[in-house]
């Protein structure tokens, strides 16, 4: 299990930003769009064979010719306040048939994104992903973002349409995060690096569907560009995120009327603090939930809970 | 693994740059495993090591089948007298670089072996009187023609779609070729509606190519005698149901069948089957 470095840079007070596929490949857009806007270019990998099984063969007239592996790979970027360093997996090294990252390759796997990370001197690493909420797709998507250290607590409530766990109603400023957006957190604690998961908010009757919702992506993108002090061009995310609206919007609108009714009281939802939260009680919001349970099928959990 | 044991050998062989064939439970026909039953038990071959479970298998209890509890089993088995070594397994559920590295290792350096030939079924829409047709991928150009004397079907073009995973065999080809192993797939497309059921016809077509191929001397009055009894079986089925039989003789032109009528095919013949 090791990383192939392809440059060794020296780098500036660099920040890591990581993302793995998860619900509605929010955290993966986000830092896809965020990479490719930079121009940034590869660092290293890791050697997928030991973490993954193949998803790729090419038989050419009877012969194997090629067997391709879920990509893990590291890419860097040269900017102003803070150097980049981006981390971009391709899948979550998982157990026993699972989606997200479990087990010993998943605990491997993030020591090794951590061992990058502080080779180059990272002080800080950002991870990303979807927080699974009670929202209509046309509602702009906050941020739930979730540090490592208290020490950073102060920093995040600044930042605008960003939330706490704590500022979730019924929470307590308790939860989970799934996969290695949250092991990397975790990890990046025990070795005291500073480290925080930012995840936008996809609507609750998405998270079943293979759809991305790069809706959740643009407000990570919008806190990332504040937490990094730098300008970030919105127009691509801000195409894909109108695109994506109006193909769920087409879609809804050939929804039997029964669940369209149901999901329009999620316009007037929140999740945010009672004080905010006027235009629907706790029992509506559990029986808009539990109705469009009936409607859609959900499927697992998300990377966040 | 952590340098932990990942397989155990048992005792000494007289081989010399055998042949290894490996099959997976869980194939359609169980195909694999019936071959290679076929030729532990008709070569006398005998047990020589295994790949212990820990790390590449769930240890949280075990499944009941037939009302008898298993437990996963990867275990060589080697005929000296014939040169040839014999993998069968279930299919690990995890941690397959290690597993098929182990196997690797166990082909390599403990008994040499010279080539490797993985056994697979595919699913047909074929009926069962069609001829069984024999497929390889290889992992060496130059195999193919060492190959083609034997009727095999050597020229398969193939790329596997989004979200379909290679197999497992494939899996083991490729990391036998960074080792200059060379390797086999072997595939025989059994009818559909045999898939949960035995195809002896295409477990004699892979006994017949390694007898050929290698001179082993097998005795195939066995499995004669299961194509025989099968063939009795499916003959009772037709008189008793000539509707079936129809189906089946509308296969054998090359015509689908619709969904019911596939389901009701696979029904029957598996009552049939099981019955006889």
């Amino acid at each position: 299990m090791s990383i192939r470095y392809i440059k060794e840079p020296q780098l500036v007070d660099p920040v890591m930003i990581a993302s793995w596929p998860g619900i509605g490949n929010v955290g993966v857009i986000a830092v896809d769009t965020l990479r490719r806007s930079t121009r940034a270019e590869q660092l290293a990998y890791i050697e997928p064979q030991e973490f993954f099984y193949p998803n790729k063969v090419i038989i050419r007239g009877g012969e194997l010719v090629e067997m391709g592996f879920p990509s893990s790979e590291f890419y860097f970027h040269r900017n102003d306040r803070h150097d980049l360093i981006f981390f971009a997996g391709e899948e979550q090294p998982a157990e026993g048939g699972g989606v997200y990252a479990a087990g010993s390759r998943a605990y491997a796997m993030a020591n090794l994104v951590l061992d990058a990370a502080q080779k180059f001197g990272c002080r800080r690493i950002y991870t990303s992903g979807a927080a699974v909420a009670p929202i209509h797709h046309t509602a702009r998507s906050r941020v739930w973002a979730v540090p490592n250290s208290a020490d950073l607590l102060h920093e995040f409530k600044q930042y605008d349409n960003t939330i706490m766990m704590s500022d979730i109603e019924g929470r307590g400023g308790e939860g989970n995060i799934t996969g290695l957006n949250g092991l990397l957190l975790g990890i990046a604690r025990r070795r005291g690096v500073d480290a925080v998961c930012v995840m936008g908010e996809i609507p609750v009757y998405l998270q079943g569907f293979p759809f991305p919702y790069p809706k959740g992506s643009k407000s990570v993108l919008e806190v990332l560009a504040a937490a990094l002090g730098m300008v970030i061009d919105m127009d691509i995310i801000n195409q894909l995120a109108e695109q994506s609206e109006n193909e769920l919007s087409s879609l809804y609108e050939k929804l039997p009327h029964e669940i369209k009714d149901q999901l329009d009281r999620l316009k007037k939802a929140t999740v945010a603090a009672p004080e905010s939260s006027e235009a629907i009680t706790d029992e509506d919001k559990k029986k808009i939930l539990d109705d469009i349970d009936k409607f859609f099928k959900r499927e697992g959990g998300g990377e966040q809970q | 693994m952590n340098g932990e044991e990942v397989s155990r050998i048992h005792g000494k062989h007289a081989l010399e740059k055998p042949v290894l064939i490996v099959a997976w439970e869980e194939d359609a026909s169980n195909l694999g495993v019936r071959t290679v039953d076929y030729l532990i038990e008709g070569l006398g071959c005998r047990e020589f090591g295994e790949i212990l479970p820990e790390g590449f298998f769930p240890m949280a209890g075990v499944n009941v089948v037939d009302d008898v509890a298993q437990f996963p089993e990867s275990k060589f088995y080697i005929s000296d007298e014939r040169n040839l070594v014999i993998f069968r397994s279930n299919i690990p559920r995890t941690g397959w670089h290690g597993f098929l590295n182990a196997v690797l290792d166990v082909a390599g350096h403990d008994c040499n072996v010279s080539e490797i030939y993985t056994l697979g079924a595919m699913i047909s829409s074929a009926a069962h009187t069609a001829p069984r047709l024999l497929i390889s991928i290889v992992n060496q150009k130059e195999m193919k023609e060492e190959l083609e004397p034997f009727n095999i079907m050597t020229g398969t073009d193939y790329e596997n779609p989004p979200g379909q995973k290679p197999t497992l065999s494939s899996y083991l080809v490729w990391l036998a070729r960074q080792r200059n192993i060379r390797g086999v797939n072997l595939w025989v497309p059994v009818p559909y509606y045999l898939v949960s059921l035995d195809d002896p016809r295409a477990c004699k077509r892979l006994v017949y190519f390694f007898n050929s191929k290698f001179d082993l001397g097998v005795d195939f009055s066995a499995l004669d005698a299961q194509i025989s009894q099968q063939n009795s079986s499916i003959a009772d089925l037709f008189q008793r149901s000539p509707e079936i039989e129809s189906l089946v003789r509308r296969l054998e032109t090359g015509e689908g069948l619709d969904g019911g009528e596939s389901e009701k095919l696979a029904r029957e013949m598996a009552e049939a089957l099981k019955k006889g």
